[in-house]
């Protein structure tokens, strides 16, 4: 790959400063999963690489005030080894348990499978159901964009050019149930050729939502308002489940075709809505197994 | 301002391009015990300065995007995959091959792998260990499941994994049993 | 009298697993060769079938840091293992994406790639063919207009003007007549597609041409000798002046047979004489410039009498070789032989056709075209048994060939165990047995195949080995078969050590090095344990006669009353007598004179069998006698299938093979184990996926999906079956690559057994099962 200059500034401030000096002619790199391979392969041909692995502020994983805090730089192995992300956001962890292989997770992170916006990516459907929040940042200042805003196209997203994500927060929620189904070729590591996270409250709120099927990850709204308030059962499920088709647009290619795709999401949303009621009502906790 | 104090900077330009500067640096960390210190480019990977440059050459190369496992070294005491790693990544952090492993002879995980034959041509053995090593170090006594679910990021083409999984029982069993 | 064995037999730690565990062994990549290494890299084909109009490599040429730039102006000679239709570089035409048009040799990889790309290559492309029906249909491109010039083996049947590169037929019997008698006829059509090895090392030559005129190859290969002949055919150089150093290998399975990409590196090494180049393939060329497996497709057509007897068999094969026939048109010519598995079957009729495409070259690869056919006959045998109301099993009983009846081709089979192998495994896996799952949305179902394979060599193939005593009695043997992960020094080492009473620890093995270990083939077609165990066990008795005669002469003992234990000499009627060879197999005994007798011991032994003959007649295939012997075996999977998804999960498998005897009877499950999982890849993910331009778009462990130790059954139960073999040393034969060749029809069978649903082209996907399920059109035909 084309040589580059490598910066490894030690402050938040320092980093947002060299982005805004060269712009889209520098990547910042944490776990590198996904910018190593594009700049071994000459997609992105940075000048300059910023590390942000040594700046401390970025590393938050916590509760506070009502949400959950997690910065840029923590890594999927760490938020499956966090009880508080298991029990407060089930999918999100068994999500990270799905992604790639141990190797891979102790250095990738969740914000940059967030940047790297590929439809696919393991974080949106869990992100999508329980309507997280990224945070922008770049030296003339700090907003905060709804991840349904977030992503406008494959590997596209509203990050300006001097802007990172430095992390993003998730609010908490009680008495709910909680699922996230991965379909993938087989038990081991695959990219997702479709993601489905089903979310429903004791309020009977269910939210639904589907990423790989579409060129962003999308929320059932439809499925969604037909079930709110209801009871689940078997006929509802499947009414659901077949109406939850209705927000996706999948594509066939080497991986599956739009038609298993589609029926595959079908069967992942009827199978989601029961296990996550399930778990609402015996409380039981996230589990990395496989509904499919 | 910048972190990166012991690094030297080395600008020329070849062809009109500003980009292709040649950054020389003098890396610094430790290897397998050892304070190390080598020059590297900025995009030199950790597998190629390892094998080529340290001699150190029991992580291998099998695919370069991070997928076979067969690169794996422990960084920190966390498994990575040193193919898709930037050597300048490791400045003043704890690197230990297979090679620092074994130091002070074979550990008892390996003494398990070769007590059943766990491996037949053995070019993904390395990386094996160096996965199972952190396991093992997180998990003393992990189930089979825990176990298959650890070593996923590991390709093997030749033994179907049942006698690697066979060692790591025995090794989860030992422990398990308080057995040294 | 049957000696009870020591050695041979009995379970060991294999030779090699504390130099892996340790990484100790030096693969060829972790030899340090210096600082005059240079790195080479090469150019691909962006087209699968193009002529080559120009080459510009002046741009290349000036990069600082290249040493050299090849083309096929510099290299145009032609080479093969069978037939020569394959160039070092290509000169006048493309026949594959990614063929190497162009190498570059610098004093970096990065500099080598920079030159690559600065190559200006001007193509004129061609019609492309990458099915196989294709290329044998009427108007079809000629993609070798030359076969007819080729050099080529005398019992391959080219047919120049077309597409075949080889053609074998069997006509044996009468097979319209076979047809009539029959009481029920079942058809089918199957595609195999093109499947690849994944060593987890990719191909890599270390080569260096230096001005005394040597050349030196450290190479990652199944094959040094091979090579070795090959390279000086193609470089008009003398044998003894080639040099093959065959380090550990990181996993062959025939991909590392026969020769590739090594002739590059030799061609990039004589371009800068003095330095070692390395060419180190990328996973990206693994996957398309090195070689896949053959894929297929076939026509199977079978004859039963109601009572399951099979009366007639036609089985027309159209081989996908690629872009080169050179080594896949033995893969032709073995299945075309062999094509009926393991049946009696008084009526054959085989056409198997070596059909040149576009695709990338096929060369051997682990079943060597069994497991390819084995898919279309052991799906339609369990369809037959559900038409004729015959179990599945039992009809493989009914059919199953015995010793003394003709194959195919009308040679007598050789002494077999299937029957106790079909019955063994039927049992493991509780064939007949309904299971239920647990889960309401998921079914369990059974699949069974029984399958057979002959090593595939030429008629004269042959081994040979070297064994020298040390002064403390250790020995060190010099072979030239190669252990790719099998076993094979750790047999070899037991062979020898079983003969001179040796215990393990005083043995060694070592890898080849074409200066210094005398002549074997080629590590493939399982034949290794038994033509170079032959070849151990004559050196190790040449030793052990010679070891008895210094001590005859010495002590004066008829060597009728010696023999060899406990790392030295006894005797029969003297219980105290005992000389430990590190007296004397240097020195030699010395003598009340203070004269000695003897010296140092040197053992040597060679393997050929002499009554194989590969000169059959070409429009029957009859008259010869070329196959040594058959391994037989029987396999059977135990599925959990979602009934909604089409998800599979193997529970369970059982595999028996009659291994004659099992020389390493753990390292010899392990070989069914590994085969298992490897045949698991090709049934139900493994596929080389190629966009209509020829060019693979899976070309990477993204999308080719290889088995995780998540995906495998968590019961592997490998059985061993021992009726003897007998030219066999201790009675072995081998079967390290039989073990996948079950694996694609037994899952195919569950599948049809659990959901009523045929799938006939492989991979067996959840996709396919899901979408196929309820049409009409792949119902499995339940007739009776």
């Amino acid at each position: 790959m084309e040589n580059f200059k490598y910066l490894k500034p030690a402050t938040l401030e320092d980093a947002l400063s060299s982005k805004s000096e060269y712009g889209s002619k520098a990547n910042f790199l944490l776990g590198g999963t996904d910018l190593f391979i594009a700049m071994d392969k000459g997609v992105i041909v940075p000048d300059v690489v910023i590390d942000l692995k040594g700046i401390k502020a970025l590393s938050y994983l916590e509760e506070k005030d009502g949400f959950i805090y997690i910065g840029a730089a923590v890594t999927w192995t760490e938020l499956i080894d966090s009880e508080l992300i298991k029990k407060s956001i089930p999918s999100l962890w068994e999500a990270a348990d799905l992604v790639a292989s141990v190797g891979v997770r102790n250095s990738a992170t969740l914000i940059g499978n967030v940047c790297n916006a590929v439809p696919s990516l393991e974080a949106g459907a869990p992100l999508y159901i329980r309507d997280a929040v990224v945070f922008l940042e770049s030296k003339s200042g700090k907003r905060e964009v709804s991840i349904k805003d977030f992503f406008t196209g494959v590997k596209r997203t509203v990050i300006k050019e001097d802007e990172m994500m430095t992390g993003l927060k998730i609010p908490v929620v009680q008495d709910f149930g909680e699922v996230y189904i991965k379909m993938g070729r087989y038990e081991g590591e695959d990219l997702s050729q479709a993601g489905v996270s089903v979310f429903v409250d004791k309020n009977n709120n269910y939210r639904i939502s589907l990423a790989a099927v579409a060129i962003t990850p999308v929320r059932a709204s439809k499925a969604e308002n037909f079930l709110k308030g209801k009871k689940l059962n078997p006929e509802l499920a499947e009414e659901a489940a077949e109406l939850a088709l209705e927000a996706i647009a999948p594509i066939s290619d080497i991986r599956s075709s739009k038609e298993y795709r589609i029926r595959m999401c079908k069967i992942m949303v009827k199978r989601g809505l029961t296990a996550c009621v399930s778990r609402m009502e015996t409380g039981s906790p996230a589990l990395s197994t496989r509904l499919i | 301002m910048f972190a990166q104090s012991t690094f030297q900077w080395d600008y020329y330009e070849c062809d009109t391009e500003i980009r292709r500067y040649q950054m020389n640096h003098m890396l610094k960390f430790n290897l397998n015990g050892e304070q190390v210190e080598v020059a590297v480019k900025s995009n030199e990977k950790l597998l190629d300065v390892l094998r080529d440059k340290l001699g150190v050459v029991s992580p291998k190369f099998g695919c370069g995007v991070a997928e076979c496992g067969a690169c794996t070294v422990l960084i920190n005491d966390l498994s990575v995959r040193s193919c898709i790693t930037f050597a300048v990544e490791v400045e003043g952090k704890n690197v230990v091959t297979l090679e620092g492993l074994q130091a002070d002879g074979p550990t008892k995980i390996q003494k398990a792998f070769v007590k059943h034959n766990a491996f037949q041509c053995g070019f993904c053995a390395p990386g094996f260990i160096m996965s199972a090593t952190e396991l093992i170090a997180k998990n003393p006594s992990p189930d089979e499941e825990e176990v298959r679910h650890a070593l996923a990021g590991n390709l093997c083409r030749c033994t179907g994994y049942q006698n690697i999984v066979d060692a790591m029982n025995e090794v989860a069993e030992d422990n398990r049993r308080g057995v040294k | 009298m049957k000696e009870t064995l020591k050695v041979v037999g009995h379970n060991a730690v294999r030779l090699d697993i504390l130099e892996k565990v340790t990484a100790t062994a030096e693969y060829t990549d972790d030899i340090a060769f210096g600082p005059n290494l240079l790195h080479m890299a090469v150019l691909g084909s962006p087209y699968a079938h193009a002529e080559i109009v120009s080459i510009d490599t002046s741009e290349a040429k000036k990069l600082p840091g290249v040493k050299a730039v090849l083309t096929g102006k510099d290299y145009p000679e032609k080479f093969g293992l069978y037939l020569e239709d394959k160039s070092i570089f290509p000169v006048d035409r493309v026949r594959q994406v990614g063929e190497q048009v162009a190498g570059v040799v610098a004093t970096t990889y990065e500099i080598a790639r920079n030159a690559v790309k600065l190559i200006k290559v001007e193509y004129k492309e061609l019609p492309l063919i990458l099915d196989p029906y294709d290329s044998v249909a009427e108007g079809a491109v000629l993609i070798h207009p030359d076969l007819g010039n080729y050099k080529i083996e005398p019992w391959l049947n080219a047919q120049p003007g077309t597409n075949v590169a080889h053609l074998r037929q069997i006509r044996k019997g009468d097979i319209e007549k076979g047809f009539l008698e029959a009481d029920e006829i079942v058809e089918g059509e199957y595609y195999i597609p093109h499947v690849a090895h994944t060593c987890i090392e990719t191909h890599i030559s270390v080569s260096k041409f230096s001005l005394d005129g040597r050349l030196t190859m450290w190479n990652s290969t199944q094959s040094p000798h091979t090579q070795r002949n090959i390279m000086a055919n193609a470089l008009g150089m003398a044998h003894k002046d080639i040099r093959v150093i065959a380090p550990p290998i990181g996993g062959g399975f025939g991909g590392k047979a026969g020769i590739s990409m090594e002739v590059m590196a030799a061609a990039g090494a004589k371009s800068c004489p003095g330095h070692p180049v390395k060419l180190r393939w990328s996973r990206e060329e693994e996957f398309s410039n090195s070689s896949q497996r053959t894929g297929l497709r076939n026509k199977v057509k079978i004859g039963f009498k109601k009572n399951g007897k099979i009366v007639a068999f036609k089985h027309e094969m159209f081989w996908d070789v690629g872009a080169s026939a050179e080594y896949g048109s033995n893969v032709v010519n073995a299945t075309g032989f062999s094509a009926t598995g393991p049946y009696y079957i008084p009526n054959v009729y085989i056409d198997s056709k070596a059909c040149y495409t576009n695709n990338p070259t096929c060369s051997a690869y682990r079943g060597f075209g069994y497991s390819e056919f084995s898919f279309g006959v052991e799906s339609t045998m369990d369809r037959a048994a559900k038409i004729l109301g015959i179990d599945a099993v039992e009809l493989r009983k009914i059919n199953a060939i015995k010793e003394g009846e003709g194959v195919a081709y009308d040679v007598p089979m050789n002494p077999n165990g299937l029957i106790e192998c079909i019955d063994k495994v039927a049992a493991e896996i509780e064939w007949g047995k309904e299971e239920k799952s647990d889960d309401p949305n998921k079914i369990i179902a059974k699949g069974f195949a029984s399958v057979w394979k002959a090593p595939a060599m030429p008629a004269n193939e042959s081994s040979s080995a070297f064994i020298k005593f040390s002064e403390d009695g250790s020995i060190n043997i010099l072979v030239s078969g190669m252990d790719l992960g099998q076993g094979f020094l750790t047999a070899m080492a037991k062979i020898a050590a079983e003969v001179l009473g040796l215990t393990l620890d005083k043995v060694r093995v070592e890898l080849p090095d074409t200066d210094r270990n005398p002549y074997e083939w080629q590590t493939v077609a399982s034949h290794v344990t038994w033509s170079c165990g032959n070849a151990v066990k004559r050196a190790a008795i040449d030793a052990r006669n010679k070891i008895f005669d210094t001590v005859q002469r010495a002590h004066f003992i008829d060597a009728s009353q010696l023999y060899l234990e406990d790392n030295g000499v006894k005797c029969t009627t003297q219980d105290s007598f005992y000389i430990p060879f590190s007296d004397f197999v240097i020195t030699g005994i010395q003598t009340e004179h203070n004269t000695w007798i003897g010296g140092p011991i040197l053992g040597s032994g060679m393997f050929m069998p002499e009554y194989t003959n590969a000169m059959v007649d070409p429009n029957t295939g009859l008259g010869g006698h070329p196959m040594v012997h058959y391994t037989v075996g029987a396999g059977a999977v135990k599925v959990e299938i979602d009934k909604e998804t089409g998800r599979m999960k193997v529970l369970k498998m059982a595999e028996a093979f009659d291994l004659g005897k099992a020389i390493n009877p753990d390292l010899a499950k392990d070989q069914i184990n590994g085969g298992f999982v490897q045949g698991l890849g090709t049934a139900l993910w493994e596929e080389c996926i190629f966009n209509e331009k020829g060019k693979m778009l899976n070309d990477g462990f993204t999308d080719y999906k290889i088995p995780t130790i998540l995906d495998v059954p968590r019961d592997m139960n490998p059985i061993l079956v021992e009726v003897p073999q007998p030219d066999g040393p201790y009675g072995a034969r081998g079967h390290s690559e039989h073990t996948m060749i079950p694996v694609m029809p037994a899952i195919a069978n569950a599948v049809a057994n659990g959901l009523g649903v045929r799938i006939t082209d492989v991979p067996v996907t959840s996709e396919k099962v899901a979408m196929r399920m309820n049409d009409p059109k792949y119902k499995e035909d339940m007739r009776k």
